[in-house]
């Protein structure tokens, strides 16, 4: 991030201090060292790290991707190396001064848990995400992100499983966003990263096959941002925890669009594959957009959205 | 002409990300490309390496459709005095490579590469036959480059028609045997440039070694590691699967493997071992 004497970057979300509010989105950031050769990973706050699973776990057949208006569609299948490779091999290859927060994700929450303990205690791990957007088996693959309940269960699990700042990363397939937001809240979530992927379809009318292998795959991409851009709204109505918000973002203004709407860090996701070093630039210009602004500290902006009839 | 031998391992040359500025971006048939694209650094790249380009992203409104870059072969490059000159040869088959259809010089294209890992050059002496088809020989001209004048080698080159072949003149000026195979017949003989594999193969002797190199539509491909297995000679295959990123994040580019499991395209390929390639399952 450019030097500024005037702009006061730094934001606490949930525990963790980072030095400005822009983080990379889990699962499109690889483990941080792939985007060595395009950014000096201290310019952006930190990164959110590829989901991991208690074993390695080996992705879907391909098609795995497949382009979307504006988007795309993946069905990876959280393949990941596995969160003992991710603590001996992955994390001492990040250069120190990078805040790295981990992401746990399982099919049922004493996994959830076992993986949240793991990944406690590791010295350079500043913080947790679960992917609560992950299928729940015991509940017959509805996401665990899906029913209050079993959400529930599981930021209680994870809360007790670990002492690190925890983020929960909602699924934006749910009718109410405000509810999930409050039941993390009321189970000591430290803040909510949202939104997900958004569960989607695209087909091909030749072969009259989906274009994923899977069937079914998320979308993402700046086709879903004013779909997050309302969820983070409504999120940040309902809860007083602190907001990541995730979904579209490839610029400094769309990354201010999320912290008017409350929240108060922002996750660039796919533009990280266009443009390996956007999410600089996207520390960079909230910078140059604060100081255009005369704002003196960026979380200034947090939840400053002139909403009609308020 | 550029060195013959060249290293290959998994920490190549740092790639670069740039916005090229277009020098010339010319059709040369119904729908074959030349695009020539200027970048301030280049760190070299070896055979079958690639990069991702990206037309329009730069332009005063921003595109976000189509959105992903697209993976093209580095054709050739040559490092100049101030920056270098990267030359991709392509052809137009979807709206990405119809955007990068109307690029005009002076405007940018983003890019980053080179990317992946290049093809193993052949052992000493052996005889290598180069096997390409339609827009795959884009991704062999530099390793036929290399390995004219320090290799027995063949070109063959199949497509479906006259118009599909590219580039023709300049495998001739390497000045390299190229058989031509045009499934309607228009150009060469008619047929399938793996029928020319198979004649080429029974011509040879198995002498001091024999190598194949092969990229092209994903049958054509399969078709040739079965032709190279029963011929018991080495085959390497440039995989040419759809990918976001290209540098081993996204995970899309997965090819699934004999032995089980996936490799990805960008960060294990885009040259694998043909026979390491588990192609019922690739699509």
């Amino acid at each position: 991030m450019k030097q500024s004497q005037a702009v006061d970057t730094t934001v606490d979300l949930g525990g963790i201090s980072l030095r400005n509010p822009v983080l990379t989105a889990s699962g499109t950031f690889g483990y941080g060292t792939e985007f060595a050769p395009f950014l000096d990973l201290r310019r952006i706050g930190g990164f959110v790290a590829k989901s991991l699973t208690l074993e390695p776990r080996v992705g879907n057949p391909p098609p795995r991707i497949a382009e979307a208006p504006s988007g795309m569609l993946n069905a990876i299948s959280l393949e990941n190396v596995g969160v003992e490779a991710f603590i001996s091999e992955k994390l001492p290859a990040i250069p120190e001064g990078v805040t790295v927060i981990a992401s746990a994700f399982e099919t049922d929450i004493d996994r959830y848990a076992e993986v949240c303990k793991r990944l406690t205690g590791v010295p350079r791990i500043a913080g947790l995400e679960i992917n609560a957007s992950c299928p729940h088996v015991k509940s017959g693959g509805i996401e665990f992100g899906q029913d209050p309940a079993v959400l529930g269960q599981l930021v209680r699990t994870a809360r007790q499983a670990t002492s690190l700042p925890l983020l929960v990363k909602l699924s934006p397939n749910v009718t109410h966003i405000g509810e999930m937001a409050r039941v993390c809240e009321g189970e000591g979530a430290s803040g909510i990263s949202l939104i997900n992927a958004v569960q989607a379809l695209e087909v091909d009318p030749e072969t009259r096959r989906p274009l994923l292998a899977n069937g079914l795959g998320g979308l993402s991409g700046p086709a879903i941002r004013p779909i997050a851009l309302r969820m983070v709204w409504q999120a940040s109505q309902a809860v007083s925890i602190p907001i990541c918000g995730i979904g579209g973002i490839g610029s400094a203004a769309d990354a201010v669009k999320f912290l008017l709407c409350g929240a108060t860090a922002v996750q660039v996701g796919t533009s990280n594959y266009l443009q390996p070093s956007i999410a600089a630039d996207v520390a960079d210009g909230l910078v140059a957009y604060a100081e255009r602004h005369g704002i003196p500290r960026i979380r200034d902006l947090v939840g400053a959205l002139e909403f009609p009839g308020r | 002409m550029a060195e013959a031998i060249w290293e290959v391992s998994a920490a190549g040359a740092v790639p670069i990300r740039a916005e090229a500025e277009v020098v010339r971006n010319v059709s040369e048939g119904p729908s074959s490309w030349r695009l020539v694209l200027r970048v301030p650094s280049w760190p070299g790249f070896r055979p079958g390496q690639f990069a991702m380009l990206s037309a329009g992203a730069q332009q005063a409104a921003r595109r976000t459709d189509p959105l992903l870059p697209r993976p093209m072969a580095v054709y050739r490059a040559e490092t100049g005095v101030d920056g270098a000159e990267v030359e991709i040869l392509y052809k137009i088959a979807g709206r990405g490579t119809a955007l990068l259809a109307e690029a005009l010089p002076g405007q940018r294209v983003a890019i980053v590469g080179p990317l992946g890992r290049a093809f193993p050059p052949p052992r000493s002496g052996e005889r290598v036959i180069i096997v390409a088809g339609g827009t795959g020989i884009a991704s062999v001209y530099e390793l036929a480059a290399r390995l004219a004048g320090a290799h027995p080698v063949e070109i063959l080159f199949g497509a479906r028609t006259a118009s599909d072949l590219m580039a023709l003149e300049d495998f001739e000026a390497l000045k390299i045997p190229l058989q031509v195979a045009t499934e309607d017949g228009s150009a060469g003989v008619r047929g399938l440039v793996t029928d020319l594999l198979e004649s080429a193969l029974e011509a040879s002797a198995p002498g001091s070694g024999r190598r194949i190199y092969v990229c092209g539509p994903t049958a054509m491909m399969r078709r040739c590691a079965d032709i190279a297995a029963e011929n018991e000679v080495p085959c390497i295959a440039a995989l040419e699967n759809a990918m976001a990123c290209g540098f081993g994040v996204c995970l899309g580019c997965a090819a699934p493997l004999r032995e089980g499991g996936y490799a990805l395209v960008c960060r294990d390929g885009p040259a694998f071992d043909a026979a390491s390639i588990d192609w019922e399952r690739l699509p």
